[in-house]
């Protein structure tokens, strides 16, 4: 995937998020499911994954298993559990092997998205790791002044805005700056260019051709 | 106070940050910690108040493991202030940010209240006690941090690069805050690059180098000996330090610029109001 053009790899992760709406069948989720996760270990991003995937696998286990009590048959509890695992993963596939530069300009060049919109999806996708990173500096610091979580619902979530507020202050101070910062750098001007190589070469038009395939595939058999 | 026993650390898939550093803190010291950056200083303050746990050795508190607390407990012991005060701050006045640590504690509301009181008033902040904090300057946010960690009580401040984006008038003001709260028997271990600022207020350093320690002992000894090769830990000795090694006469402790002020008139023979801290 980080050979395909940007444009390439957000349809393909589209398609992928379609293809798991419309397959029910379990075996089949959990064969895309295999497939994304040996392409995971061939981009080299497993290992940095291993832990968010096990949380994400103990989420989708909860997702399935709660809807039993419900007359939800066990098929169809197993299939959103893995539905849910199988977008994600997809996802975090298009994250690990695109350039989020390379992304913006593709949106803003090949689909016509307006730079400032494209800009905005693609830097809050850049500033995630940012936001949980602050987001335990600022836990470790109310820890340090006792703050303990509750096992009482009510009174964890009101324990939680001593998290969130600091977060949320500090999250706009940083955009404040941030905003300044490409005002200075002449964000906004008449005409942007882009220096990414952002064209399609043979093997997109190839995987385009796949996925069309795949999808009519998928509606007809579905 | 509190004992390092042969503590190691290593980040997962990283190569060790801490190698078997022992260390003992007794009450009322004020220490400076240094080193060159991911020397492992940060690491080892964040052992002390159990914000991590050690891959091996101990960290033990009035002689029991401090793990056996976890650091919402140690911080009634030990009080750790980070680096950026705007990551704990979030509520409307300083007196009610400062009494957020209190509210946590089992205690009764007068013990609350006078606890907040005397943390107000040991760090100079009664007068803004109602003011917003996050309106209030980075040194009053930075007192703030401080005085939040003292109304837990502690005997022991963590501090992590405290005078960091605080101009000299600040970060003099914040060291005589430091200064009194030893005085009236809180130590103190401070994490600093400002070599001035270790020479001037801290009696003991200990340096790491590499995640292991590389000098434990008196702050004056370790600029004044050249053997100590401060230059490969990522130190400087300080002006005040490398001049007075220039006068041969001057024997004695010189921690500041007065100090070597007076040391100089008096070697010359001129009146000071300055007492030398030196031998001449």
């Amino acid at each position: 995937m980080k050979s395909l053009a940007p444009l390439c790899n957000l349809l393909l992760t589209i398609a992928v998020s379609v293809w798991t709406v419309l397959i029910w069948d379990p075996a089949s989720l959990a064969a895309m499911l295999a497939v994304q996760i040996a392409l995971l270990a061939y981009a080299g991003q497993l290992r940095k994954l291993l832990k968010g995937l096990f949380g994400l696998l103990m989420v989708a286990a909860f997702f399935s298993v709660i809807q039993l009590p419900f007359d939800v048959a066990v098929p169809i509890a197993v299939a959103s559990g893995l539905k849910m695992m199988v977008m994600t993963v997809a996802v975090l596939l298009m994250l690990g092997t695109t350039r989020l530069p390379s992304l913006t300009a593709a949106l803003v060049s090949q689909v016509k998205i307006p730079y400032e919109y494209a800009f905005m999806f693609t830097s809050a996708l850049r500033f995630m790791p940012d936001f949980i990173a602050e987001s335990h500096a600022v836990r470790e610091a109310q820890i340090c002044r006792g703050y303990v979580q509750s096992r009482n619902p009510l009174k964890r979530i009101v324990a939680y805005a001593a998290l969130v507020e600091p977060m949320v202050l500090r999250a706009i101070t940083r955009s404040e700056t941030m905003a300044m910062s490409l005002e200075l750098r002449g964000f906004g001007g008449a005409r942007r260019t882009f220096t990414q190589q952002i064209a399609f070469a043979g093997r997109d038009y190839l995987v385009l051709a796949l996925i069309a395939v795949i999808t009519a595939a998928v509606i007809r058999y579905r | 106070m509190l004992e390092i026993q042969q503590v190691s650390f290593a980040y997962p898939g990283h190569a060790p940050v801490l190698k078997n550093v022992s260390l003992s803190i007794q009450a009322g010291e004020f220490i400076g910690l240094a080193g060159r950056n991911g020397s492992g200083k940060t690491t080892l303050t964040r052992l002390m108040v159990g914000l991590g746990k050690p891959a091996s050795g101990q960290v033990m508190l009035d002689g029991k493991p401090a793990k056996d607390g976890g650091p919402a407990v140690m911080a009634r012991s030990v009080g750790y202030v980070f680096q950026n005060p705007d990551r704990q701050i979030f509520r409307d006045t300083v007196a009610s940010e400062v009494a957020y640590g209190p509210e946590q504690m089992d205690w009764s509301d007068d013990e609350r209240q006078a606890a907040v009181d005397d943390a107000l008033a040991m760090t100079g902040l009664i007068e803004v006690a109602q003011a917003y904090p996050r309106g209030l300057a980075r040194s009053f946010r930075q007192r703030i941090a401080i005085a939040s960690a003292l109304a837990l009580k502690p005997r022991l401040l963590i501090l992590d690069e405290p005078t960091s984006g605080q101009d000299a008038e600040e970060k003099k003001q914040l060291m005589q805050l430091l200064g009194k709260l030893n005085r009236q028997g809180i130590g103190v271990i401070l994490v600093t690059h400002d070599m001035e600022m270790l020479l001037e207020h801290t009696r003991r350093t200990v340096v790491l180098h590499q995640g292991e320690k590389v000098y434990d002992g008196p702050t004056q000894e370790l600029f004044a000996d050249p053997a100590h090769d401060v230059g490969v830990w990522g130190l400087r000795v300080p002006d005040v330090a490398a001049i007075a090694a220039k006068f041969t006469k001057i024997t004695g402790a010189v921690r500041s610029v007065e100090e070597l002020a007076a040391s100089i008139n008096q070697q010359l023979g001129g009146k000071t109001d300055e007492k030398p801290g030196a031998s001449v």
